[in-house]
C-alpha cells in the first residue's frame, strides 16, 4: 500500500494552548479520509500544519516519502497538495474562469520575457490553459459561467468553484475543509456522489474535514476523530459510530455511557 | 413644505459661507477670467454690460442656481412638486443671497470709508470690490447682488425639478434610444469588427499623434512632454498599486536614480564623463529595476500600510542622499546637475520639446505594450491573485515575493526611464525635482484615473498634470480647484475616471444574483 501523507507526533502549540497534540496519521494512495471533531478540536489548524500555513512545533509531515514540513505554502502546493477554505476564499473580483487559471499557476511555465513577448510558447500554454479550465468548469457543473465574477455566484457554485480551483494545479492529495457547510441535503448528496467521482475518475487521495455526519458516513474509507487536538479514534466508518470516546467527545460523557 | 423649507435654508446656509470664503480670495474674479476663455466674444457682446462683470455674473449665478437645485432637491416621493421645489430653491436662495449681500455691503461700506482691507485680506483690492459691487455704489451694488442670487436659487429649484420631471427622462431616453441605434447597429457593427476597420482606426490615431506635436507650439508641447512623463510614471505605478495592490509611497526614488544616473554619466558637472545619452538610457532603466529588486527584497515581506511607510522612507533617503553635504562631490549636491546631455539622432541633435515628445510617446507606448500583455499572462494573473487574497495565491503556488519583485523591478524600470526623459529634457536635475510630492501626484494619477486602467492612467495625467498647466492664469488657486476636484471626483466616481469595466461593476452595479447567505451549518448529529 503506497502511504499518500503520514504525520507523526505533529503538534502546534499556540501560548498556552495546544491546538494539535501529538498526531499520527496515516493516509494510503487513494483514500477518501476523514477528520471529524468537535468545533474548536484543531482539524483546520491540522489542515494548516500540513499546507505549510503553519510550521508545526513538533513531529514530521512526509508526502509520499517526501518531508514537506517547513516548506512554504506555494512550495508545498508544486509537491502536489490543494486544500479549500472553511470560509470560502476564492478570489472575489476575478472571473470564475480566471480563478481556475491562477488554480493552474503551479503548472504553468512561461517567464517574464515569455509574458511580455507573447511567445508561441506562451500562446500555446495559455491556450491549452484555457481549455484545461473550461473542461474543469464543466466538470464542476459551471459551463458557461466562466465570465462571471467569483463573488456574483450563487453559494453552492462558489463552493465547487473552489474545487475546480484546487483541482486545476492536478494534485495528487485534495484538502477539502468542510465543502458542503451551509448545503441543503440535495447538494449535500451532489457532493457525495462529486467526491467520488474526483477519487475514481482523477484518482486523487482526499482528506475531507466536515461536520454533516451523513456525509462523513457516506462517503469515508476512513475516519479520524480530533479532540482537544488530540486524536482520539480511527476506523472506519461503522467502528467510529460505536466509539464510545467518539461519542462522549461529541454528546458527553453521559450520553456514552446511556448508548452502552 | 416645512421639511423643504428647513433643507433651503441649510443648503442655503452652507452655500453662503462657501461664497464668502470664495468671495474673500476673490474667487469670482479668478473664475470670470476662466469663463471668460470659454465663452466666445460674440455671445457676451450682446450683453451691454463690463464684460468683467457678466463673467463674474455668470459664476455667481451657476453657484446660485446649483444652491436652489440643492435647496429644492427631492425630500421624499410623494410631496415633489414644482412648488416644493421652488420654495426649497427660494429658501436657498434666500439665504446664500442674504449673505453674499451682506459681505459685498461691508466690503463696500469698508471701502468707501477708506479702510485698507488689503492690510488684511490681500486679495480685496479696492478694484475687486468695485467689481463685487457690479460698478456701482455700495448699497446699489449689493441689493443687486442679493437679488440676483435670490432669483437664481428660486430659479436653481424650478431648474431642479425639471431635470428630474418626467419630460427630461423621455429626452433622456430618445437620446439612449437614437445612440443605441446607432452603436447596435448590426451593419455598423460588422464595420468596425473587421480587421481592416480596425487597422485604419489605429494607424489614424497613431498618425494623429505623430501629427499633434507638429502642430503644437513650444508650451504646449513642453506640456504635452510633461503629462507624457506623468503617464509613464503612472503606467509603472499601476503596475504596482492597480495590478500587484502594493502600496508604494517611494516611487520617486526610482524616478530619482533614472534621473541621477542619466545626469552624472552625461553632464560635464560634477564628472566629466560626458556620455552619450542613448548609452545611458538604458543603464539608468536597468539601475533603477536594481534599486527596485534590492529595495524589494527586505520591505516586499511586510503588506499594506507597513510597505507604504518603508517605502516613504526610501524615497526621502534618496532625496536627502542626494541633497547632503557629504556626497555633494558626487552628486552636485543641493545645487543640482545641470547642462544634462540630450539626446541625437544621426549625428544631429534631436532635443527640441517636440523630438521629445515623441520620445515620450514611444516610453509610454512600450508601457502601454508590456502593460496589456502582462496583464493577461500568467504573472499578471498571480498579481491580482495576491492583491484580492495573499495568503491563498501562496497556497494556489504563487511564489510571493518573487511576482512582487517582478512588479516592483518593472514599475522601477518605467520611473527609471521616466527620470532619464525628464532630467534630459529639463537639462537640469536638483533634490527639489524629487521629493514626495512626485510620489503623491504619481499616485493620484493613478487611483483619479482609475486604479488598473491604462487609459485611466492617461486621463488621470491630463487631468492631474494637464489642467494645472491649462489653469496657469489661476496659479495661486489651482491647489484649491485641485482639492474641490478630488473631493468631487471621490464622491461621485471613486472608481477613477477611467476605470477598468470590472471595477465600476464593483462600486456601481449589484448583481441580480447576489450570493445566497451562506450561514455554516454545524451538525450536532449522533455519530
Amino acid at each position: 500500500m503506497t502511504i499518500a501523507i503520514e504525520t507523526l507526533g505533529l503538534t502546534k502549540i499556540f501560548g498556552g494552548l495546544v491546538a494539535v497534540n501529538n498526531v499520527d496519521l496515516t493516509i494510503p494512495d487513494k483514500a477518501i479520509f476523514s477528520v471529524i471533531g468537535p468545533n474548536g478540536a484543531g482539524k483546520t489548524t491540522f489542515y494548516n500544519c500540513i499546507t505549510g500555513f503553519y510550521v508545526p512545533d513538533q513531529g514530521s509531515v512526509t508526502f509520499y516519502g517526501q518531508p514537506i514540513m517547513g516548506l512554504s505554502p506555494d512550495q508545498i502546493m508544486y509537491r502536489g497538495i490543494a486544500r479549500t477554505y472553511q470560509n470560502i476564499r476564492l478570489f472575489p473580483s476575478m472571473t470564475a474562469i480566471e480563478n481556475i487559471l491562477v488554480g493552474a499557476h503551479s503548472r504553468l511555465t512561461t517567464n517574464l520575457i515569455d509574458a511580455i513577448v507573447h511567445t508561441p510558447r506562451f500562446r500555446e500554454e495559455e491556450a491549452r490553459a484555457l481549455d484545461e479550465a473550461k473542461r474543469l468548469l464543466k466538470f464542476v457543473g459551471l459551463a458557461g459561467q466562466g465570465d462571471r465574477v467569483a463573488r456574483n455566484l450563487p453559494y453552492g457554485a462558489q463552493r465547487r468553484l473552489e474545487i475546480a480551483r484546487a483541482l486545476a494545479s492536478k494534485p495528487k492529495l485534495l484538502l477539502l475543509d468542510e465543502p458542503t457547510a451551509g448545503m441543503n441535503p440535495n447538494e449535500t448528496t451532489e457532493m457525495i456522489h462529486f467526491i467520488r467521482n474526483l477519487r475514481d475518475e482523477l484518482g486523487i487521495t482526499i482528506l475531507l474535514i466536515e461536520h454533516d455526519m451523513r456525509m462523513v458516513m457516506g462517503v469515508s474509507d476512513r475516519i479520524a476523530v480530533l479532540d482537544y487536538g488530540s486524536k482520539i479514534a480511527e476506523g472506519s466508518p461503522a467502528e467510529i459510530q460505536h466509539n464510545p470516546r467518539v461519542i462522549e467527545a461529541y454528546l458527553g460523557r453521559n450520553a456514552s455511557e446511556a448508548q452502552n | 413644505m416645512n421639511k423643504q423649507i428647513a433643507n433651503g435654508l441649510r443648503v442655503g446656509l452652507t452655500f453662503g459661507i462657501v461664497n464668502i470664503f470664495l468671495f474673500l480670495i476673490k474667487f469670482p474674479v479668478i473664475a470670470g477670467t476662466i469663463i471668460k476663455k470659454i465663452i466666445p466674444n460674440f455671445i457676451v457682446a450682446l450683453f451691454p454690460i463690463n464684460p468683467d462683470i457678466l463673467d463674474i455674473l455668470i459664476f455667481i449665478g451657476l453657484i446660485g442656481i446649483w444652491a436652489g437645485a440643492s435647496g429644492g432637491r427631492k425630500l421624499d416621493e410623494k410631496s415633489d412638486n414644482w412648488l416644493t421645489s421652488f420654495v426649497g430653491g427660494a429658501a436657498a436662495g434666500l439665504v446664500n443671497a442674504l449673505l453674499i449681500g451682506a459681505l459685498v455691503f461691508i466690503l463696500g461700506s469698508l471701502t468707501d470709508a477708506h479702510v485698507k482691507i488689503n492690510a488684511y485680506l490681500a486679495a480685496i483690492l479696492p478694484a475687486v470690490v468695485k467689481l463685487f459691487l457690479l460698478d456701482q455704489n455700495t448699497l446699489n451694488g449689493s441689493l443687486t447682488q442679493f437679488v440676483f442670487s435670490f432669483v437664481a436659487g428660486a430659479l436653481g429649484g424650478v431648474l431642479g425639478f425639471a431635470f428630474r420631471g418626467q419630460w427630461f427622462a423621455s429626452l433622456k431616453n430618445k437620446w439612449n434610444a437614437a445612440w443605441a441605434s446607432l452603436t447596435e447597429n448590426p451593419q455598423i457593427k460588422k464595420t468596425f469588427a473587421r480587421p481592416i476597420a480596425r487597422i485604419a482606426l489605429s494607424a489614424l490615431g497613431i498618425a494623429f499623434l505623430l501629427f499633434i506635436p507638429q502642430i503644437a507650439g513650444k508650451y504646449w508641447n513642453y506640456t504635452i512632454g510633461t503629462v507624457g512623463i506623468y503617464v509613464l510614471l503612472g503606467l509603472g505605478l499601476n503596475i504596482v498599486v492597480g495590478f500587484a495592490g502594493l502600496l508604494d509611497l517611494g516611487y520617486v526614488a526610482f524616478f530619482a536614480i533614472g534621473a541621477y544616473t542619466v545626469a552624472l554619466l552625461t553632464a560635464p558637472n560634477p564628472h566629466h564623463l560626458m556620455w552619450n545619452f542613448w548609452t545611458t538610457l538604458p543603464i539608468g532603466v536597468v539601475l533603477a529595476a536594481a534599486a527596485g529588486i534590492l529595495l524589494g527584497i527586505p520591505v516586499l515581506r511586510m503588506r499594506g500600510d507597513y510597505l507604504a511607510i518603508v517605502t516613504l522612507g526610501f524615497g526621502e533617503i534618496i532625496r536627502i542622499l542626494a541633497t547632503s553635504d557629504l556626497l555633494t562631490s558626487f552628486t552636485g549636491g543641493p545645487r543640482g546637475v545641470t547642462a544634462i546631455g540630450q539626446p541625437t539622432l544621426f549625428g544631429k541633435p534631436f532635443s527640441s520639446d517636440t523630438d521629445f515628445v515623441y520620445i515620450i510617446f514611444i516610453g509610454i507606448a512600450i508601457a502601454i505594450f508590456i502593460t496589456i500583455q502582462l496583464r493577461s499572462s500568467r504573472i499578471g494573473r498571480a498579481w491580482e491573485a495576491m492583491r484580492e487574497d495573499e495568503t491563498v495565491a501562496q497556497a494556489m503556488g504563487i511564489n510571493t515575493l518573487s511576482h512582487k519583485l517582478m512588479a516592483f523591478a518593472i514599475g522601477a524600470a518605467l520611473a527609471g526611464l521616466g527620470g532619464v526623459l525628464f532630467a534630459s529634457r529639463n537639462q537640469f536635475t536638483g533634490p527639489e525635482d524629487h521629493n514626495l510630492m512626485v510620489s503623491i501626484n504619481v499616485l493620484s494619477v493613478v487611483i483619479v484615473g482609475g486604479m488598473g486602467s491604462i487609459p485611466g492612467v492617461i486621463a488621470g495625467a491630463f487631468a492631474l498634470k494637464g489642467l494645472p498647466e491649462i489653469l496657469r492664469e489661476v496659479q495661486d488657486y489651482r491647489i484649491l480647484i485641485f482639492g474641490a476636484l478630488l473631493v468631487a471626483m471621490m464622491i461621485w466616481r471613486p472608481e477613477g475616471l477611467w476605470p477598468t469595466a470590472r471595477r465600476s461593476m464593483e462600486l456601481h452595479s449589484a448583481d441580480p444574483e447576489d450570493p445566497e447567505s451562506g450561514e455554516a451549518k454545524t451538525s450536532e448529529d449522533k455519530p
